[in-house]
């Protein structure tokens, strides 16, 4: 009997041990109790932090330091002035080390140096804006549950309605080179003008150089923190968002990343992270939507930051390759061993970028071939209604003619995309259009004073009344044909001044792809070659046109 | 409609046409320049002349936008050449991308001058100077493809005013404003070109007739 109550004793109290230790790891809490606890101990025993190759965790203890890499000039997230630090990121490595029970010692990080430093050592964690992508997790391992999120914001005037993608087809919007979402933008038909430095964007916008721009929502926050930078603009709408994460070392740092692991589950729960981001006065819509997901059970437990229901995903960034991706990267390789020249051809590597720039050659010939025929076309035009006998033609033609003379070529585009899409919804067909027809009036209206110029001669040699009037406008186009020639020459080098009204020509494609891709140099190199060899063509071409209507002409 | 452009616009619409004027002027001075060397190298022949033929070809069939974008991305930012920054704004890369226009430009009728010179036709020569003058203005309206990379130009500025207006008849008539301003300008430097050409002929005149 005494035997059977010990053993129930002891089942009992096994079974109470054992609900309490399931429930103990089932809350991050006590997961990361437990875990801090033991390194601990492993850090106090003597000798062990004299060992290589110690665990980060547990020589965080043994230094009594945690080392972070942070920004210094990332407004409202990394700042410094003189030794104080301030910002989202540099409190959130606070909060941090206090949970550990240490001091935090920064070292300055940029984009570029944030994972490198972390793979040689130089620091523990960082914590320096960083987005989460899948090509980074080949990299560093990345604590989940992400502290922050920040997305793409599209910033303007306050006085444009813009609230969507389809407000900023055929606009112009301001970018940094190699965003990230500038391919986004690019794929709902809006201009891209490029600029090196994001620092720049705000001002850009205050001189009105830009009307829209596109760029981190972390990055304007700190201007929007200012009264007349908020008075004047307002973010339109946001898009492409990417988690950000803390990240340690891929290797060495197993219990370092579990226990920030449950340590950002926590700080989500609690609201610490919320905190710290109203103190630093940054968005705070994603952390209060992270606050309601790690107070739900099924993701507040140990197992939740491995909860796909509960944490983000990663970022995928990687763009398709084309199939000949490897052949293209050989071939780069080969010209750098053996000229020394770092070519690449960003347009021939992945599929997006392979697909711009075929559209973007067939949409280059189509204008140059469009423009040709439209100068033509309007030359004989123009050039029989400046001939009219009849004022009420003449007159109205040769306005025409002076006013489109006087209108420099941007203007002229922008006149006929504003008609076009005053008439039809935008498209790249109707910026090819419009572009088509203002190259063609424009040249086609000096080509067509040069055919009435030679009208009247011919009508002055000749005698007006004998000729029948389409066999003098026929000899007129001999007579002039060197100006024609000449016209339809600067139509097809003006061909990629479409690009300005959102026509996808080849500059148009090939700014895309620079937009997201590298490259630049033997990208606009290319450019240059193919534009020059097309008016070299043309040129050929147009001289075959000269001698045949001057051979015309010849005939009596 | 009722049409409300800021009082602001007129005078910023002029100092951007200004600096049309100052690009078209750098733009023709470099390519003086260097479609002089050009020039001068070509009629020299032989191997020199055939490279500054080619040359100049190369140049004629450059488009001007694309030599802009050309040049906005090959030279980096902070591009220095013995410790000074020579990095172009945005400013001197328009002007920069109309010199192979004008080189070219400077070139053939530099050559054409040159010939009429060694024809004893010095008047002939001199048609150089009205041709140059309309080449400036030709310059000055090609200029506005600077709007594209942001340089505040005439263009960019009637652009900039009329991207805040809703109706296509207020950019209509903006539009037409811009049109006057350039228009009015080039017909003025066109009828400079043509008293340039009547002075020149009525010197001829006087020369034959002497």
């Amino acid at each position: 009997m005494r035997l059977r109550f010990r053993l129930v004793a002891a089942l009992a109290t096994w079974f109470v041990f054992a609900i309490q230790t399931t429930a103990r790891a089932e809350t991050p809490d006590a997961a990361l109790t437990g875990l801090l606890d033991a390194a601990r101990s492993a850090a106090s025993v003597p000798g062990t932090c004299a060992q290589p190759d110690l665990d980060r965790l547990v020589r965080i203890f043994c230094d009594g330091k945690i080392r972070v890499g942070v920004r210094e000039y990332y407004p409202l997230f990394g700042t410094r002035d003189g030794q104080t630090r301030s910002g989202y990121d540099v409190d959130v490595a606070r909060a941090v080390a206090g949970r550990l029970g240490v001091e935090p010692a920064f070292t300055r990080v940029n984009a570029a140096s944030r994972i490198p430093l972390l793979a040689d050592d130089k620091i523990d964690l960082t914590i320096a804006t960083m987005g989460h992508n899948a090509q980074r997790d080949g990299q560093v391992r990345f604590v989940r549950p992400h502290y922050y999120q920040s997305e793409s914001t599209i910033v303007g005037s306050k006085a444009l309605p813009i609230r969507g993608w389809p407000d900023v087809a055929g606009r112009t919007i301001c970018v940094t080179i190699g965003n990230g979402s500038n391919a986004q933008i690019v794929s709902h038909n809006a201009r891209l003008m490029l600029f090196d430095e994001a620092g720049v964007l705000p001002d850009r916008l205050k001189d009105e150089t830009c009307a829209l721009a596109a760029q981190d929502d972390s990055f304007f926050a700190d201007y929007f923190t200012q009264p007349d930078f908020a008075a004047r603009f307002d973010q339109k709408f946001g898009f492409a968002q990417v988690p950000w994460g803390m990240a340690v070392a891929l290797t060495g740092s197993d219990r370092l990343a579990r226990a920030l692991d449950f340590m950002s589950q926590i700080f989500h729960r609690d609201g610490v992270f919320l905190a710290i981001a109203k103190e630093n006065h940054v968005g705070t819509g994603f952390l209060e939507r992270q606050q309601q997901v790690w107070s739900r059970p099924g993701c507040n437990t140990d197992a939740g930051s491995g909860n796909p229901a509960c944490v983000l995903p990663a970022l995928d960034t990687a763009l398709e390759p084309t199939p000949f991706a490897g052949r293209v990267a050989a071939f780069e390789a080969w010209v750098k061993a053996h000229a020394g020249i770092a070519l690449q051809l960003p347009m021939f590597e992945t599929m997006p970028a392979w697909q711009l720039f075929k559209a973007g050659i067939a949409n280059s010939l189509v204008l140059v071939a469009g423009a040709l025929g439209a100068t033509f076309v309007f030359s004989l035009i123009l050039g029989a209604t400046q001939s009219s006998r009849s004022f009420m033609i003449r007159w109205p033609s040769r306005g025409l003619t002076v006013a489109l003379q006087s209108s420099p070529v941007v203007l002229t585009l922008v006149i006929a995309a504003a008609v076009a899409q005053a008439i039809f919804a935008y498209s790249s067909t109707v910026a090819i259009g419009a572009a088509i027809v203002a190259l063609g009036l424009m040249n086609g209206s000096n080509a067509g004073q040069a055919i009435a110029e030679a009208m009247q001669t011919l009508r002055a040699e000749r005698g007006s009344a004998s000729i029948p009037t389409l066999d003098l406008l026929g000899r007129a186009v001999s007579r002039s044909a060197t100006q024609i020639v000449s016209f339809l020459i600067n139509a097809a080098k003006g061909t990629p001044i479409a690009s300005f009204i959102g026509a996808p020509e080849l500059l148009s494609a090939l700014t895309d792809i620079t937009s997201f891709a590298s490259g630049r140099v033997s990208t606009y190199s290319l450019l240059l070659v193919f534009y020059v060899a097309v008016v070299i063509v043309v040129v050929w071409l147009c001289g075959r046109l000269r001698d045949a209507l001057e051979r015309r002409q010849a005939v009596p | 409609m009722t049409l409300r452009i800021p009082d602001d616009f007129v005078p910023q619409l002029l100092a951007g046409m200004a600096l049309n004027f100052q690009i078209a002027a750098v733009a023709l001075l470099v390519g003086l320049a260097l479609g002089g060397l050009l020039g001068l190298a070509r009629l020299s022949g032989g191997f020199l002349g055939g490279c500054a033929t080619s040359l100049i070809g190369l140049m004629r069939a450059a488009p001007t936008f694309v030599v802009m974008f050309f040049l906005l991305n090959i030279i980096p930012p902070n591009a220095t050449l013995l410790g000074v920054n020579v990095a172009p704004s945005g400013f001197m890369t328009v002007a920069l991308s109309l010199v192979p226009y004008s080189a070219s430009y400077v070139a053939d009728n530099g050559a054409e001058a040159l010939k009429q010179m060694r024809a004893g036709s010095p008047l002939g020569a001199l048609l150089f100077l009205p041709n140059v003058t309309r080449a400036f203005f030709v310059l000055v309206m090609s200029s506005s493809a600077g709007a594209a990379i942001g340089v505040t130009e005439g263009i960019a500025v009637i652009l900039r005013e009329a991207e805040q207006m809703p109706a296509l008849g207020d950019k209509l008539v903006l539009f037409a404003i811009g049109i006057l301003a350039f228009g009015i300008a080039l017909q003025a430097g066109f009828a400079l070109v043509r008293a340039l050409q009547r002075h020149l002929g009525r010197l001829a005149l006087r020369d034959r007739q002497g």
